[in-house]
């Protein structure tokens, strides 16, 4: 029940701020576009993708049609998760460092809650807001597609759902330093180094870390930090695959959702030391 | 029944990059506070007055020593359910009305939802914001804002109150409202634990007061033990000048004796020191026109405690 308010009470602070706000009026832009110029034609040949009533594909089968969006729902889906990094990690940031700043926190642990509550109500509460915005722009374009386009992809559905779990495995590095640091800016750029930087040194090894050093102890820790982190470059090019209907390997979910639920244990840790 | 008890409490708060600069915030702090009471921690700034407060509701932890509020030992999160605290620069998400506030941090205090709206309107009344009900906090002013604060403390109906300044800001109208309203809140039975800069005000409504400097106890005792403690003041007007040898004598006999054109201020332990003085002047042919009871009040106790202790 406080969780549950908790998760309201973040959701509607990140009502308040503008930019998830930037994310969602993107989406409705692109759902606008997608609206207008997606469209097709059926003929004896097969069916062709219309864009703005022009043809942009040769006719095609059922199958191979169906193959043809998905690819464009790819594009789309993937031009999203660089939205929902950039946005979304830049509007949920300070959610942790505002919540335990002073006079807000004095109230909040003044309650009859655990501070593992509070950080859970908080993190909870960010991917959600996070969720409804990609639920958004994946819903209106998964509706747009059906309508216009007569391709119904329950994948790209299913997307929603993989997106927001890549997001929350990254957020829970963004949570770790907010508690660490009480500092959005710090949370932020901890953010972003992990996820073009760290992330993706250790996601292509093969052709940078390990040029560094044949040692194998070097290469063994470095293999370890793979498996340690979320795997979110892994993740979102797995779940691309989903998408495209191509067989995608569940294993970097598995490990991310076991690393980041140990990156929030050791938050809830760090929160439960601090003095206030 | 005890509500709050402390007992050789300390914290040792460690700054800096290496953390080795240590600041002594409380130091074998023992205090204890009888239910139904308005208690007062007064002290001046880095007493370790807020530091207290947040020990007792688990902000910060104790280098050493235990506490108990209701008589379950701390830390405790379920008893925080029976508590209501008011901090000092209290935020409350902007975007949020009176209403919503007091809906928000009523649901985190455990209040459920049909009690909570029973409660809302009353409280906004008693704290008089009931006119402002539908404007944003963020349009709130400080004197607005210790009010919310105020009906936020007070919305789980709780037995213990903890209240940081919570005249911050007030105007003298809105400071008495909120006497009258600590007042009430003590004749319903329920304790009250107050820090505050305001002498003036904690004099006026607090049971028992508690000294703090340098996280160590001074004194605790009621406000007139406390007042009490540096003797009475006498003022006595008289026609004419003191001569010189009166004063002299004078002097002698009691604690502090000023003449100031055709007053003499007395400072006497006890009353016969003040017949004395009295015989005194009446010996030396001065005549008495008045004599008037000048209480000590608790700013003066405080700040005479507070210079003994720098002294020392």
């Amino acid at each position: 029940m406080k969780i549950f308010l908790l998760i309201l009470g973040t959701s509607r602070e990140l009502a308040a701020k503008a930019t998830l706000y930037v994310l969602a009026g993107i989406s409705t832009l692109v759902l606008l576009f997608a609206g207008l110029a997606l469209s097709s034609a059926t003929s004896d040949e097969g069916t062709t993708l219309l864009l703005f009533g022009n043809p942009v594909s040769p006719p095609a089968t059922a199958g191979a049609f169906g193959d043809l969006v998905a690819k464009m729902e790819t594009g789309f889906a993937a031009g999203l998760f660089a939205g929902v990094v950039l946005f979304g990690m830049f509007g949920t940031a300070g959610v942790i460092p505002d919540a335990l700043d002073r006079g807000t926190v004095d109230l909040y642990l003044s309650k009859p809650i655990s501070r593992w509550e509070l950080l859970a109500g908080k993190y909870l509460g960010s991917v959600t807001a996070v969720f409804a915005n990609i639920l958004y722009f994946i819903g209106g374009l998964w509706l747009i597609i059906g309508l216009k386009v007569g391709a119904w992809n329950p994948a790209l559905l299913a997307t929603a759902f993989l997106m927001t779990f890549a997001f929350a495995c990254l957020y829970a590095i963004v949570v770790l330093f907010g508690v660490l640091t009480r500092n959005m800016a710090i949370a932020i750029i901890a953010g972003f180094l992990y996820i073009f930087l760290v992330g993706e040194a250790l996601q292509n090894r093969e052709f940078g870390l390990y040029r560094i050093s044949t040692n194998e102890v070097y290469r063994a820790i470095v293999d370890g930090s793979y498996y340690l982190f979320p795997q979110i470059s892994a993740m979102q090019s797995n779940a691309m695959k989903f998408l495209s209907g191509v067989d995608m390997d569940w294993r970097p979910f598995a490990q991310s959702f076991l690393s980041s639920g140990a990156i929030l244990g050791l938050a809830a840790w760090t929160l439960r030391q601090k003095d206030f | 029944m005890v509500a709050i008890e402390a007992s050789s409490l300390s914290k040792t708060y460690s700054n800096g990059i290496s953390r080795k600069r240590r600041v002594e915030a409380l130091s074998g702090f023992s205090l204890c506070v009888e239910s139904g009471q308005i208690f007062s921690l007064l002290g001046p700034n880095g007493a370790g007055k807020t530091t207290f407060i947040k020990i007792l509701l688990s902000l910060t932890r104790p280098t050493s020593g235990s506490a108990s509020i209701l008589n379950v030992p701390l830390p405790d999160d379920a008893v925080k359910g029976r508590v209501g605290y008011l901090p000092e620069n209290h935020r409350y998400p902007g975007y949020f009305t009176g209403p919503q506030v007091l809906r928000f941090f009523g649901g985190l205090s455990g209040v459920q939802r049909p009690r909570l709206e029973e409660r809302l309107s009353p409280l906004l009344e008693l704290v008089g914001m009931a006119q402002w009900r539908d404007m944003k906090v963020k349009k709130y002013s400080k004197g607005m804002l210790q009010r919310l604060g105020l009906a936020q403390a007070l919305i789980n109906d709780p037995e213990v109150l903890f209240l940081d300044e919570p005249t911050d800001g007030v105007d003298p109208v809105g400071r008495k409202e909120i006497r009258e309203i600590l007042r009430d809140l003590k004749r319903q039975g329920k304790t009250i634990f107050l820090n505050s800069h305001l002498l003036s005000e904690v004099e006026l409504i607090s049971d028992r007061v508690a000294i703090l400097d340098k996280g160590k106890l001074l004194r605790v005792g009621t406000v007139d033990e406390l007042t009490g403690a540096g003797g009475s003041r006498y003022l006595i007007g008289i026609s004419g000048h003191l001569p010189e040898e009166a004063q002299t004598e004078a002097q002698a006999t009691v604690i502090r004796l000023e003449t100031a054109g055709e007053t003499v201020t007395a400072e006497c332990s006890t009353p016969t020191e003040l017949n004395r003085v009295i015989d005194l002047l009446r010996r030396h042919g001065v005549e008495i026109t008045s004599i008037a009871r000048q209480r000590s009040t608790l700013e003066d106790s405080f700040l005479s405690l507070i210079k003994r202790e720098v002294a020392q």
